[in-house]
């Protein structure tokens, strides 16, 4: 019971860092059906800034992050006026944007590899842990966890919540989630589409950006382990729904907990193929995902 | 306040406005009738900036208008109310009129604009909370012109609002209409088929066909047999 308790509390952990990666695939998706291929090199440049800023520049962890989100940001919108917005007119702008986020996505993938080396790279945690003395080590009943897990947990809740909020709330998450809804409706009161498609992206690479952050403080980085990721997202954004946001939360934490569980009872090994497996049986049954497209 | 000057307009290789010429002036309504497939959607989305002219002028309060936006034309003051409605499923009703006042110069009106449109229907209110998607195809209607309204705009562009409605709710839109044309002040450019209907709120009418308009009259001198005939 210990170990089934300890396996589903890493289980939310991992679910809430999938949760968060997943997330900005599913806006670009819902608001301008874009599949973003280079979705896990967006978020792995996130985590290698950082460590850029944090070990050559010296800045503190939280600063460099700023930084490094400030500039997938401006790339984001960069990246959809110069690029996107061009292919999204042609006739057959759904293969070509696939296959030039794609062509981008190993372009940069090997950008970080001259810049960064092959070699593995991690961000320290926020809380410095040992288990072996105990230190930022926290026990919950039967539960043995991390302060820094904890505080990742949080911080992925805060960051969905503030996400959902704004697109709830805000002028510019609403004309967001309006044009996910209706083009022709957007453009009816009058919103201003390329803003929005561009704001999309520079959104969502931001978010990418910060569950790269994540990633690297709680798993590793090298230059190949993003498409891992964009497959792990790619999974959740499918299984919940494409383009619904709440869905890839749902998603994300079935997969997390299924993973934590697959993990104790077979061996890690089987987690891919299950994860698989779960995943056809859904597109089978349920092609539009568990909750159907809404973001 | 809306004046075009032969404004030509097509699909690819097929021409479908040719050359047409009609002015609307400020507090009118104005219908624009003739048989379905002509081009009066067409025109209405020209107008609008949806979908480009090829070649003509199309001035709004002294201003070309031609070329630009759509958001900019929205923000001008001039908005067009689609017939396919393309409203937003998974917001509700609210949501959605708040949407319809996304422009700058509407949000700082929202308030008294929301008074507004749920006094004139008052269905809408009752359902303010509904997601747009659980609404009947009447209340659909009434939700993309009220959503109109909310834009604060000076000049609606209405396309065929009782289209596909009961009997008592094309009577319900209708006098909607005329009451944002009379107490509201805002001037109307109307695409309808329900011409007795839309004889009874507009000034004047354009009779359109194959993408020209055939003739212009005053609505107290209508005739209903020209009309009819020019259908035909």
């Amino acid at each position: 019971m210990d170990r089934f308790l300890n396996a589903l509390a890493s289980g939310v952990i991992s679910g809430s860092l999938y949760a968060i990666m997943a997330l900005g695939l599913s806006i670009i998706y819902g608001v301008s059906r874009v599949f973003n291929f280079a979705h896990g090199v967006v978020a792995l440049i996130g985590g290698y800034l950082t460590w850029m800023f944090l070990t050559r520049l010296g800045l503190g962890l939280f600063p460099s992050m700023v930084l490094a989100l400030l500039i997938l940001f401006l790339a984001g919108w960069l990246l959809y006026h110069a690029t996107i917005r061009g292919l999204l007119r042609k006739p057959n702008w759904e293969f070509s944007t696939v296959l030039f986020l794609l062509g981008l996505g190993i372009l940069l993938e090997n950008v970080l590899l001259q810049v960064f080396g092959p070699r593995v790279k991690a961000i320290p945690p926020f809380v410095p842990f040992d288990p072996t003395t105990g230190l930022g080590t926290l026990r919950v009943g039967p539960v043995i966890t991390t302060w820094h897990d904890v505080l990742l947990v949080l911080v992925v809740v805060a960051a969905v919540l503030g996400l959902n909020a704004f697109l709830k709330w805000s002028w510019t998450g609403q004309a967001m989630r309006a044009v996910a809804a209706s083009i022709p409706g957007a453009l009816a009161v009058g919103i201003d589409i390329q803003r929005v498609f561009a704001l999309t992206f520079a959104l969502a690479f931001l978010t990418t950006g910060f569950s790269g952050v994540l990633l690297g403080t709680k798993y590793y980085m090298t230059p190949h382990v993003g498409w891992e990721w964009m497959v792990k997202g790619f999974v959740i954004v499918t299984f919940g729904g494409l383009g619904s946001t709440t869905g890839a939360i749902y998603a994300a934490a079935i997969l997390g907990i299924v993973e934590g569980l697959v993990s104790l009872y077979l061996a890690p090994i089987w987690v891919w193929p299950i994860w698989f497996g779960i995943f056809l049986i859904v597109l089978l049954l349920r092609p539009q995902g568990i909750a159907g497209g809404r973001l | 306040m809306l004046e075009l000057r032969d404004v030509s307009a097509g699909y690819g290789d097929m021409q479908v406005l040719r050359q047409v010429s009609l002015r609307v002036e400020e507090g009118e309504a104005v219908a624009l009738f003739g048989p379905n497939g002509h081009g009066k959607s067409t025109l209405l989305k020209v107008i609008a900036g949806l979908h480009p002219p090829a070649s003509g002028s199309i001035r709004f309060r002294g201003e070309e208008i031609s070329g630009l936006p759509a958001h900019q034309i929205v923000a001008r003051g001039l908005v067009y109310i689609p017939e396919e409605r393309h409203l937003f499923p998974d917001m509700t009703v609210t949501e959605n009129l708040r949407m319809g006042a996304y422009n700058p110069r509407a949000r700082r009106r929202m308030k008294e604009n929301l008074d507004l449109v749920f006094d004139i229907f008052p269905r809408l209110a009752e359902r303010r909370g509904q997601l747009c998607s659980t609404l009947s195809g009447g209340e659909s209607r009434m939700v993309a012109i009220a959503r109109g309204l909310m834009s604060a705009a000076s000049l609606l562009l209405v396309d065929e609002p009782s289209i596909g409605l009961a009997p008592a709710l094309k009577g319900a839109v209708f006098g909607a209409i005329g009451r944002i044309n009379r107490e509201a002040g805002i001037t109307v450019l109307i695409v309808e088929q329900e011409i007795q209907h839309a004889l009874q709120l507009c000034h004047r009418y354009y009779l359109f066909k194959k993408g020209q308009v055939l003739f212009e009259r005053s609505a107290s001198q209508a005739d209903l047999q020209e009309i009819e005939r020019a259908y035909f």
